[in-house]
């Protein structure tokens, strides 16, 4: 009776983890990422979004007075999930990090940053933050995708 | 032979042709029949053409990008024929409400009432917020008013009236202008006309017989587009309940720098283009989701902007065009929006 008990739980458990994740060989961190830890690395990954969004709003990345945000409010139709992608404008397969240069050199008539700086991983931070949970859609190139929803505030924790 | 995406485009919009019609011809066929039954109205409109140009936007600095956009509109205005019989700008002259984006803009606007082209203007938020509409009432007057042309009531109203997001903030006037100067500003709060001219608007109406053409003016959507980005006017359902006593509203707004249209009662609403940038659509269903533009290429300066010109016929049909540079209006589109 007890064996049965088990049993009809251990089969509870894995069918609610199938219907939780798509696959069911999904391996989960091991300690020590306690609650707090993952707490820490997520205000980490938030101040950068949070950076990101300001740069986002900044006319000193370009030399127009323009910035990201005047083409992409909540960074809409930045559709980060479609990247890389060939981008006409570009001319060749692009990375979302291209694209973002691509903006400051053209519409904003600034300087490219380099692709590897603080600067740059944070707009890119913000831009996918703003489609999370968005299906990756590589190669995309035929629609533009507004960013979740907003009620209030910047639009991430 | 180089297949663009714009091609790819118009194929899938050929395809999508048979339900474009299906959903679109419902609101419109309606409206063929409230003309029969308006046949003794035939008197009373002289049919005429009327431009709407917005959202120029314009900086300080010299020759910029939004300059050579809103030139190029003011000259195919100038060139236009027949002459519209007046333009009306719809907000956002300015970006960050300067003296000296004023200036700029209104240079550009005397060019048309010196070719004998009458100009009506709406304040926008970037107009605004700098100096509290100083500048602005300085330069063109009331942010309201209301005037009847060949028959038909035009009103003009000022949307974008927020509550103070700035005093308890201690923002100075500049801080107040930069936050506001964000569509997505989360301090702002949602605007509307405000009290006062709601009973303006109550009494210029008042004595108006229900089957007067009216058309309204505002900067913002009068429905709940995306109030997110302020797609909306607080006191929209204030405004619609006092205009509800007339047969038909056309309801024309600026702000969103899209094609939008939408029909609440007695109402039809539309958007107009930009001459600055176009904003993307936001993350909500359309009511009417083939009455939309393409995405524009960033590259090309005269794509995803532009201005309509509209034409009131004797039944009081309206037929709102857009005018733009780059093949920006889906074919069935490209005819005119009915209004």
């Amino acid at each position: 009776m007890k064996l049965l008990k088990v049993g009809f739980l251990l089969g509870a458990g894995v069918v609610a983890g199938l219907s939780f994740n798509f696959f069911s060989n999904i391996a989960e961190a091991r300690k020590p990422f306690t609650e707090e830890d993952l707490k820490l690395m997520n205000e980490e990954l938030m101040a950068l979004v949070k950076k990101g969004d300001e740069l986002w709003h900044d006319p000193k990345l370009g030399k127009n007075g323009l910035t990201c945000a005047n083409c992409h409010p909540d960074a809409a139709n930045a559709n980060p999930h479609t990247f890389p992608k060939f981008q006409d404008n570009v001319g060749k397969v692009a990375t979302l990090r291209e694209m973002i240069n691509w903006c400051i050199k053209r519409p904003l008539e600034g300087k490219e940053l380099p692709e590897d700086s603080e600067e740059m991983k944070a707009l890119e931070a913000y831009a996918i933050y703003m489609y999370r949970g968005f299906t990756l859609r590589p190669g995309d190139n035929t629609r533009e995708y507004p960013p979740v929803k907003v009620k209030s505030g910047p639009g991430y924790p | 032979m180089k297949i663009t995406r714009r091609d790819l485009f118009k194929v899938s919009a050929t395809a999508g042709m048979a339900a474009f019609t299906a959903s679109a011809l419902s609101p419109f066929t309606g409206l063929v029949s409230v003309a029969e039954a308006k046949s003794s109205k035939r008197s009373k409109i002289q049919p005429f053409n009327f431009v709407v140009v917005g959202d120029a936007h314009l900086y300080e600095m010299p020759n910029h990008r939004f300059d050579k956009t809103f030139e190029r509109s003011i000259q195919d205005i100038l060139n236009m024929n027949p002459k519209p019989d007046f333009v009306l700008f719809i907000g956002d002259l300015a970006q960050f409400g300067k003296v000296k984006e004023l200036e700029k803009g209104k240079k550009f606007l005397d060019k048309l009432e010196r070719a004998g082209i009458p100009v009506k203007i709406i304040p926008g938020e970037h107009d605004w917020y700098l100096d509290m509409g100083k500048t602005w009432k300085q330069m063109f007057g009331k942010p309201f008013w209301s005037f009847d042309h060949k028959g038909v009531h035009f009103i003009g109203m000022n949307s974008i009236l927020v509550e103070d997001y700035w005093t308890a903030r201690n923002m100075t006037p500049w801080e107040r202008m930069l936050a506001i100067a964000e569509l997505e500003c989360h301090v702002c709060g949602l605007w509307g006309v405000g009290e006062r001219q709601l009973e303006w608007l109550e009494k210029d109406v008042k004595n108006l017989s229900p089957d007067t053409p009216i058309v309204i003016f505002t900067h913002s959507p009068l429905w709940d587009y995306y109030p997110r980005w302020n797609f909306q006017t607080k006191d929209a359902p204030q405004i619609r309940q006092i205009l509800s006593k007339f047969e038909k509203v056309i309801a024309i707004h600026g702000h969103v720098h899209q094609v939008v249209y939408n029909r609440t009662g007695n109402m039809v609403h539309i958007g107009n283009l930009a001459t600055a940038w176009p904003w993307p659509y936001p993350p909500v269903e359309l009511p009417y989701p083939k009455i939309r533009m393409f995405r524009a290429d960033p590259g090309d300066i005269f794509d995803g902007v532009g201005f309509a010109s509209t034409r009131i016929d004797e039944y009081f049909d309206g037929l709102m065009k857009f005018h733009t540079w780059a093949d920006l209006i889906p074919d069935e589109l490209k005819g005119g929006v009915p209004l």
